[in-house]
Parts: C-alpha cells; structure tokens; sequence
C-alpha cells in the first residue's frame, strides 16, 4: 500500500486525497461484507463515516456511484428504512440531505447513488428496476429543483456545509439523469395541481419561476414538455405581445398608453386567454386591469376577464360595483383576485338579491382587534388587511373548491367555508363581517347559542398562517364552534356528525346520518345496511333518478397507497353522474391541498379527465363508497332503494373489508 | 452459517461476544456460544446455536455445564471474557480429561497467585504484596518509597492498588498520597500492590499449540487507557528475540500447552523486562481488530485453531503469517474521551479527519451531556481507527489525539 506519510497540512493533491479515500472505504465495505447479518450494524458507522469524507471531495461521488451496489449488497441499508428502495418516498429525500446527524446524510447519498447506478443501467435491484429508479430521481430533483438552480436563501446559507453536500449531490444526478425528464415532470405536476384551481397559487408560481430560471440558464431540448413549460412561464410573466419580453411594469403601462383600441383589445384577450387557461394571472394583467378602469373610450375589463354570457349580463347590472372591486382588490400583491372575481361573476351569484348589498359591505368593512393583526401576519404590509381580506373573498367565492386547510387539522372547517362559498355565499359574508368587527362568530346548536369568543381554542390554536385570508379569519373561530357543538352532543349515541353537521352548515345538510362503524369500538356495525342505504340516497339508478340538490358533507377513512389505514377526513359529495364512458361516478370535494391522492388498491382519485369540473376529485361510485364511514341522509325516504340486490353492494364492501376495514369486522 | 467441517473440533465460547461470534460462524468448525439467558432470543432470532448460563462465581454447577456440554459432543470451551476462564478452566478439566486445566484458570484469575507463581518460575517481577486493609497500602506506599531513597518532602513514586480479578484497567487505581488511600472504599479490598515500573510498558498476544508459540504480537501503547497500535515501532521490535524467551518461560512455568495468552511487561531503562500480568482470553481494546487490519487473519479464528484439540500443524502454518514480514502496514486505535466537561455533540477534529492515516471512527453521539469525572480509569466512548506505513508517525498522531477535542 502506498500511502503518503505527509501531514494533514501539506498540500495533498484532490485526486491523492480521493484514491486514498477509496481505499479507506474499500477496507471499511469489506468488513460490512464480511459480517454476519446479526453482526452487521456495527461496520455500517465507519462506512457512513468515510462517505461523508469521499463526497466531499471532487468526483467523489462518481466513486460512491461505482460502490453503491456493492454497498447495497454487504448491507449498508440493513434494519434502515432505506432497506426496501421500492417503497422510499422522493417528497423525503431533501430534509434527509440536510440532516443534523451526518450518518444520515450519507445514507441518503448512498442510497441515490444506488438508484443511480440501477437508472443508468450499471448495477441491478430485485426490487427496482431501471425506469422506476430514473423516474424516482427525476421526481427528487423536481422536488428540489431550487437547490439546484438560483441563488440560495437565508435559511439554506445558513446550513453551510450540510446545504452544500445537497446542492452537490443533486447535481451530480441532474448530470446523470438530464433535466429533460426533471422539467417534463414538473410541468405535467404543476399542470395537475393547476387543473384543480386551488385558491392558494404562492408555491405553484415559486415552481414555475425556477423552471424559467432552469430554462434560462440550462436550456434544455426543445419538446412538448419545453411547450408546456413555456405556456407556464408566459402566462405567469409575458402572456401578451407588448408583455412577451417582461419588461417590467412601468414600461409595460407606457406601451398602453400609446397603444391603439385594436391593441388594447388584443391584449386584453391575451390575458383573458393565459388566465382561462391556467388559473394563474400575470403582475402585468391586473395592472391592465387597474389601468383599464381609467380607460374612457370603452369598457376594457370584461373582455380582459373573459366573461362569458352571465358574467357579461352581471356588468352591464352592476358596473359600478364591479369596477370597485376592480380598483380595491386587484393590485400587484394581489393579482389571482382578477381570476377570483371572473369566476365570481360567472356563476351568476350576483343575481342574487343579497349579494350586492354584501358585497358592497365587504367594501367598507374595516378589520379591527386580534383579525387585524393575524392577516398582517400572515400577508404582510404590501397592502391593507382590508385589500388582502377582499381579495380573498372574491377568490373564495370565484374558487369554492380551491380552498384548502394547507398544513392544518382543520379539514372541517375549510370544508365549511368551502360549502357555504358554493351554496350560501351570502351567509359567508355575514360570518367574516361578524369576526372582522367583533372578532367573534355566533351560532346557534339545536337553540342554543354559541358565542366563539367564550369558548377555549381548539385543535387550531389560533388558526391557521399559511391558508388564504377568509380561512385565516374564520378557522379558529369555527373550530372552536365545532368542538363545543360537539361537547353539547356528549352522552348522545351514536357519532356526533349526526347532529353536529346540519347545525353548523345549513338547513340543506340532511338531518339524518348513516355511520359505518360503532363509535366505542370503532367496529363494522350494521354494514351491509350502511351500504344499501347510501346507494337509496345517492345512486340516481337507486334513488329514483334524483339528482342531489345541496352538496352534503361526509365522512371518509383514508388509506395510503398500501391500503393502510391513515385516519377520518372530512369531505363534502357534490353530484354524483355517469362520466364519458357511462361509469358513474361520485364528484366530491376534499380540502387536503392536492386532492390526487392514492389510497390503495387501485383507488385513486382523479382530478381530471372523468367529467370533472375545476377542483372536484372524482372516484368511481363503489370505490368511493368503499372508503365512506360516514353520510347524511333524509329521515324523510321514499320507497325507492327498498331492494338492493347483494352483488351491488359487494365490491364497495369487499374493497372496504381489504384496506381501513380490514382489522375492524366484528366477531 | 459456513460450511462446518465435522472431521474438526466443536468448540464453545463462553461468554457473549458479537465480534467473537461473528468471527466463528464464518469459520469451519462447529460452535456453540454459552452465554447469560437474555442472549436467548437473538440467538433464536439469527440461527445462532446457544445454550444459556449464568456465570455467578464458579461452583458444583460448572460439572452441570462441563457435563452438558460434553454430552452435545463439545471439544473444548474457550473463554471469551476474564469472568468466565476459570469456568473454561472446569469445564476443560472434563471435556480435555485434564484436571490440571482447572488450577491453571485459578492462576490467571488471580493477580496475586499468577504473580507469585511467575516470581518462584523465576521471572522478574516488581515489587508486590497483597493489601487487606487501608494500613497495608499505606506502609507498602512507605516502604516503596523508602527503599527508592525518597527522603522527606520529595514527591511520591506512585503505587498501583488493583482488583484481583477484573481485567482492563477496571478496579485499577494509582496511589500517590496517603489520602488517595482515604478514599478507597472498604469493599474493595483485598486487593493487590505493585511498585510502579517506569519504563515501556508494552503488551504482547499469543497463540499457542502443543506447547510452542505459533504468533506473536507486540502490541505498542502510546499512553495507557488512549491509544495503541501493531506492529510495534523498530526500537520495541528490536527485544523481539527475549520478549519471546519470556514468553516461552511463562508457558513453561505456567505449564500452558494450548490457548492465547496476552501478557504485559515494562521494558525499563535499565534494559530489564519486568512481568506484569497475564490472561487468558483475548485482549481488550479491540487488539484482535488491529492484527486483523495489519496481517488480515482473524484472531478469534486463530483462538478456535488454538482451543480445538483437533488442529494440525499444517492448518496453524497455513493459517498464521510470519511477523513483522507479512503486515501490510501498522493499524492503531485511539479511546477517544471527552475532554471538556459538558459537550453537545460529537465533531471529528478536523486535522484527523484529513490525515492519510485516519480510517474512521465508532464514536456516537454523546447521551449524556454531562461528563463523569475520571476517577479510576473510565471507559472511553468509542474508537479511531488509524492505519499508515510509518510507526513513528502513526505513534505521533495517535499522541497527538490526546489534545484534540472529539466531543464540543
């Protein structure tokens, strides 16, 4: 062995220091290798230990790529959650990257190097195999492309060198796999979580500014995927033609001001277009919009909101008020208001007698007290509470289904203001003057009333930071109402949504409940019945063809991609109607973040593609029905539904009794 | 499990030992690991043969387990650890057919009657004498210093109090004023008093068969309780030829015809070689570790071929390489301590970590925050390791450790 005796001080070349090192790790895998299987977990240590050492060295980690199946096989992943690659999640990868505990960051760089090498074919897995492994370091480096790209933040310079080994290794498999594959993927998710409208846009256009950042300076093969990426960038920051090169605002108001009408009409098209299209609007967009209302020759802002036939028939009704929602909520801190009031004005609800007046309230309203100050909070001092609070409202009642709970246990309560945007926007109105004013909600429970601000905080603490304005005013308070609804329930049997549901949302939520499980042993009860009474409620071939009338709030049992239980979630069925191909489905609205989720077994619920309208997830009828533990029906039933034959009820049963059910039969 | 040879001995080891066991699974003979009865269920879990025993102080019961073992058709027992060589010494006694081995594990276990024995065989021992009570250590520190001439005022040469039967530096104190005799407390007595022996303190490991040394280590401590490596430097290498002649005189005297012994001595500046102890068992501090990393055969392996009445000479030649000539450079360790008295976490120095020397650590992250004064000598938290060409650079470095914080 030819070591260099010299000290540590010396200058001792990158590739000297790196062959040692090889050897170093060489000698420590063979000890791994050696090792009995129950006398492993002592020689994985001195592994880790000089992995970090090697990736620190230039073409370190092409080193630990040629060793990383090598290092599988001796067991560096023994009794590690790393030792079933097939089940690792990419959403994970990055915090482990920056771990406190070095080991930790070695293993994961260990364990990419082991996809890598399975992706670029040089090593094999029983359990992975080459697309799999490249699609799974694609989706990692998706999911941290602004670790890649750009310039880092405060948070991550502080990390130093724990950030600078994930910078180093995400690069090294962004040189391996290529970005093409990485941009395609993202572009296709950022369309997906587009597709579902959610009112909450912040991290959708931080992907999209890294993607133009990853265009600009990487500059990948042109493609379908460049063009889907493309489409985002533009519609974000150059939708129009005197917008295309991102000149900034002030020059952009300059070009309209000498533009002619034709012009003007053109770009007011092209932001109708970019924003239709994506849900997303441009800084240059709501500044037409604000500069449009100055615009004296003809109306500019219906043709740049791309009103359909009822939105155009509410401006001719109400300009006035139109146009001071223009002024007061679009602003540069505020663009997605402009896509918010569109969708508003489309739906009609103006139409509607009380919403004027309330609206025109929501105008003069002035925040007071606690409410105040949790909006500045949460938005900052861009623009007044008031302006961020409007905004918000028009994007709630705009996007019913785009609210969501962000990272909070809040589901029932985004679930609320959510129903009521859909079905009682007037009274959502009345709530937010109430806690605006009074920092306050009252409600009644079966005649009794609740005042919020008596009451203790609830699972929300003091609501949440990260949602939009209206959740960030309403949740804690309507929290609070649920927990005591259900305190004036105790002792009732049976489960508490039964009578807590129709109380707290409306007169339309059906008085009657249906429960899967009995509530103290948390068993199967009664299953089969459960079953045939949802398919006489909501099953039009059942039901004697009826369609539903409100939406009506549910309860459901979410499984992971296993099928293993993971809790109760609060949903909302919104209409139940045969898809394209005739299957018929259940559309239904959840207030998790991203309503694609897979819970198992092939029930995955899709977002788009089956008939489904912005924001609404979609499941065939007995896969959902398998995952429900919990609906409202009338106690008023008619004769239909009396005869359900067992094959009808046998799949949602058998799918049910295979995942969340599964530990849960009696007997 | 390797392919056993049935042809050659079955062998238990007594005492539990991860390291041990993993070494013998992978070898060809047949093994059984005798060990407390909480080792039961792991052994069941990972196919690891195993009958479970307390081993309390030696008594009747060890004719129960010679007894049982032979009739599974054991051929020798070999101790893993300090507290069960005498229950390998009874239960070798029946296995071996040899009732002698019995007395002879008494001898290793007890430092006082091991080192008489050395001194009537003729070997050259310092100055001891077994201690009952405070007053014995005081007028043994008195005397000591006295016969080395210390007049009045002059600071003590220290003294050495340890336990009988603990191995390592457990139970090890050192004496300098009478009140560090104050403060040993009542159950630790009797005990046994050495003179302190300034010099080279080394130690040695070998194997032995039919009587004859089949390899010899001289394993080379930088400080005692912190770091040793192997080879050893030139300078030590150079006594080769009488460490050797000591060792085959304590085989003689000690009447050891197969086994491991690992003896230490002090070399002083007078050039004289002083026994200090022996064991039976193989050697803390990870020094079967270092000769693997420095020769590549494994030294429990090397133990079984030992132990197992059925060895040949032609398996000893070919397993154990020639000293000195066959090591591929010098490994050494270093205990690593923490230095400051309340640490957070554990940082790898950075001139260690960029030496060519450095291999790599098993140091966890500290538990406790606190750190526990050392009052006898305390175990350390784990190990370096190191390997280089050099000797004398890897004794530096490993010197060099001691001032280093591992722990801030």
């Amino acid at each position: 062995m030819t070591v260099k005796d010299t000290s540590a001080t010396d200058g001792q070349s990158g590739d000297a220091a790196l062959a040692r090192l090889s050897g170093t790790l060489d000698v420590a895998i063979e000890r791994l290798e050696r090792a009995r299987p129950f006398a492993k977990a002592r020689y994985q240590g001195p592994v880790l230990d000089v992995l970090g050492r090697i990736i620190a060295q230039p073409g370190g980690l092409g080193v630990v790529r040629q060793r990383a199946a090598r290092m599988d096989a001796a067991g560096l992943f023994a009794g590690s959650d790393w030792d079933r690659p097939e089940v690792l999640m990419p959403q994970l990868v990055g915090g482990t990257l920056m771990s406190e505990d070095p080991a930790f960051q070695a293993l994961e760089a260990a364990n990419l190097a082991r996809f890598l090498a399975v992706a670029d074919g040089e090593a094999r897995h029983d359990n992975l195999h080459q697309e799999g492994a490249r699609h799974f370091l694609t989706q990692v480096l998706a999911l941290n492309l602004k670790d890649i790209f750009g310039v880092p933040d405060e948070a991550a310079r502080t990390l130093g060198a724990r950030y600078d080994l994930k910078r180093k290794v995400l690069t090294h498999i962004a040189d391996h796999v290529g970005l093409n594959d990485v941009l395609s993927v993202l572009v296709s998710e950022i369309w997906r979580l587009l597709e579902q409208r959610s009112v909450q846009v912040g991290v959708v256009k931080d992907m999209i500014a890294q993607i133009a950042i990853a265009l600009n300076e990487k500059g990948t093969a042109p493609g379908s995927s460049r063009l889907g990426a493309e489409r985002l960038v533009s519609a974000l920051f150059g939708p129009t033609t005197a917008s295309r090169d991102d000149p900034g605002i002030a020059v952009y108001l300059e070009r309209l001001s000498v533009s002619d009408e034709s012009g003007l009409s053109r770009e007011a098209m092209g932001f109708a277009r970019a924003m239709h299209d994506t849900g997303l609007v441009s800084d240059y967009h709501a500044a037409f919009l604000t500069w449009a209302l100055e615009y004296g020759d003809r109306p500019l802002i219906p043709e740049a909101l791309g009103l359909g036939s009822t939105g155009l028939d509410c401006w001719r009704h109400y300009r006035g008020l139109i146009e001071n929602l223009v002024r007061r909520a679009v602003t540069p801190a505020t663009p997605q208001a402009a896509y918010g009031l569109a969708m508003l004005l489309d739906r009609g609800i103006l139409h509607h007698a009380p919403m004027v007046p309330a609206l025109e309230r929501q105008l003069a309203l002035r925040i007071g007290g606690v409410a105040r100050e949790r909006i500045a909070l949460g938005f900052g001092p861009a623009v007044s509470p008031e302006t961020y609070l409007l905004a918000g409202v028009l994007r709630v009642l705009g996007q019913p289904l785009g609210v969501g709970q962000g990272a909070n246990p809040t589901c029932q309560s985004a679930r609320a203001i959510a129903l009521w945007a859909l079905n009682d926007p007037d009274y959502l109105l009345h709530l937010i003057t109430q806690v605006a004013e009074f920092d306050t909600l009252l409600m009644q429970f079966e005649g009794t009333p609740i005042n919020s601000a008596d009451l203790p905080a609830g699972l929300a603490g003091t609501g949440p930071i990260d949602a939009d304005p209206v959740s960030v005013l309403l949740v804690a308070h309507l929290d609070r109402i649920y927990a005591e609804m259900g305190r004036l329930c105790a002792g009732r049997p049976g489960d508490p949504h039964t009578w807590i549901n129709p109380q707290f949302h409306g007169w339309w939520v059906s008085r009657d409940c249906a429960v899967a499980v009995d509530v103290a042993t948390g068993k199967l009860a009664d299953y089969d019945d459960f079953l045939r009474r949802f398919f006489a409620a909501y099953h039009p071939d059942y039901n004697g063809g009826r369609p539903m009338g409100h939406p009506q709030p549910a309860g459901i049992a979410v499984t992971d991609a296993q099928q293993t239980f993971v809790g109760w979630h609060a949903i909302a069925i919104l209409r139940v109607a045969e898809d394209q191909s005739g299957r018929m489905r259940v559309y239904f609205y959840n207030p998790n973040n991203d309503s694609g989720q897979d819970w198992g077994d092939g029930v995955v619920v899709s977002t788009s593609g089956q008939g489904e309208r912005y924001g609404e997830g979609s499941l065939e009828f007995e896969a959902f029905l398998s995952r429900v533990y919990l609906f409202h029906d009338e106690p008023l039933r008619s004769q239909f539904g009396q005869e359900i034959p067992e094959e009808v009820i046998r799949i949602a049963r058998d799918q049910a009794i295979s995942s969340w059910a599964a530990d849960r039969q009696s007997g | 499990m390797t392919d056993k040879n049935p042809e050659k001995g079955y062998v238990a080891l007594l005492g539990w030992s991860l390291n041990a066991i993993d070494a013998v699974d992978r070898f060809d003979r047949r093994y059984v690991v005798v060990a407390p009865p909480w080792a039961e269920d792991y052994c069941n879990q990972n196919g690891i043969p195993f009958v479970p025993w307390d081993f309390d102080r030696l008594n009747e019961r060890s004719h129960e387990l010679a007894h049982q073992l032979d009739e599974m058709g054991v051929d020798v027992a070999i101790p893993i650890f300090e507290e069960t060589v005498e229950w390998a010494g009874a239960v070798n006694a029946v296995l071996l057919k040899n009732p002698r081995l019995l007395g002879q594990a008494m001898l290793f276990r007890d430092k006082s009657l091991m080192k008489r024995r050395a001194q009537l065989g003729g070997i050259r021992v310092g100055v001891f004498e077994e201690a009952h009570d405070r007053g014995d250590v005081i007028r043994f520190l008195k005397r000591v210093n006295q016969t080395l001439l210390k007049l009045d005022g002059d600071p003590n040469d220290p003294i050495h109090f340890k336990a009988f039967d603990k191995s390592g530096t457990a139970g090890h104190r050192v004496i300098r004023t009478p009140e560090d005799v104050d403060n040993i407390p009542d159950e630790e007595f009797p005990a046994l008093l050495e003179s302190h022996l300034d010099g080279w303190e080394f130690a040695v490991e070998a194997w032995i068969k039919n009587g004859k040394i089949q390899f010899l280590n001289i394993s080379e401590y930088v400080t005692l309780g912190y770091s040793v490596f192997v080879p050893a430097t030139p300078e030590l290498e150079a006594h080769r030829d009488r460490i050797t002649e000591e060792i085959e005189k304590l085989i003689e005297v000690f009447d050891i015809d197969f086994g491991f012994i690992h003896p230490e001595y002090f070399l002083t500046s007078d050039n004289k070689l002083y026994f200090g102890e022996v064991a039976y068992r193989p050697p803390g501090f990870n020094a079967l570790e270092l000769i693997e990393r420095a020769y590549g055969f494994n030294g429990y392996q090397g133990l079984v071929l030992a132990f197992d009445p059925k060895t040949t000479q032609e398996e000893l030649d070919a397993f154990f390489p020639k000293e000195i000539e066959d090591a591929k450079g010098h490994a050494g360790c270093f205990g690593v301590y923490p230095r400051r008295r309340v640490v957070s976490r554990l940082e790898i120095p950075e001139e260690t970590a960029n030496h060519p020397y450095f291999e790599f650590h098993e140091l966890s992250d500290p538990r406790e925050q606190k750190v526990a004064k050392r009052s006898a000598f305390g175990t350390h938290w784990g190990l370096a390791y190191f390997f280089g060409d050099n000797a004398h650079d890897l004794r530096d470095l490993l010197k060099k450790q001691e001032e280093l914080d591992y722990y801030v």
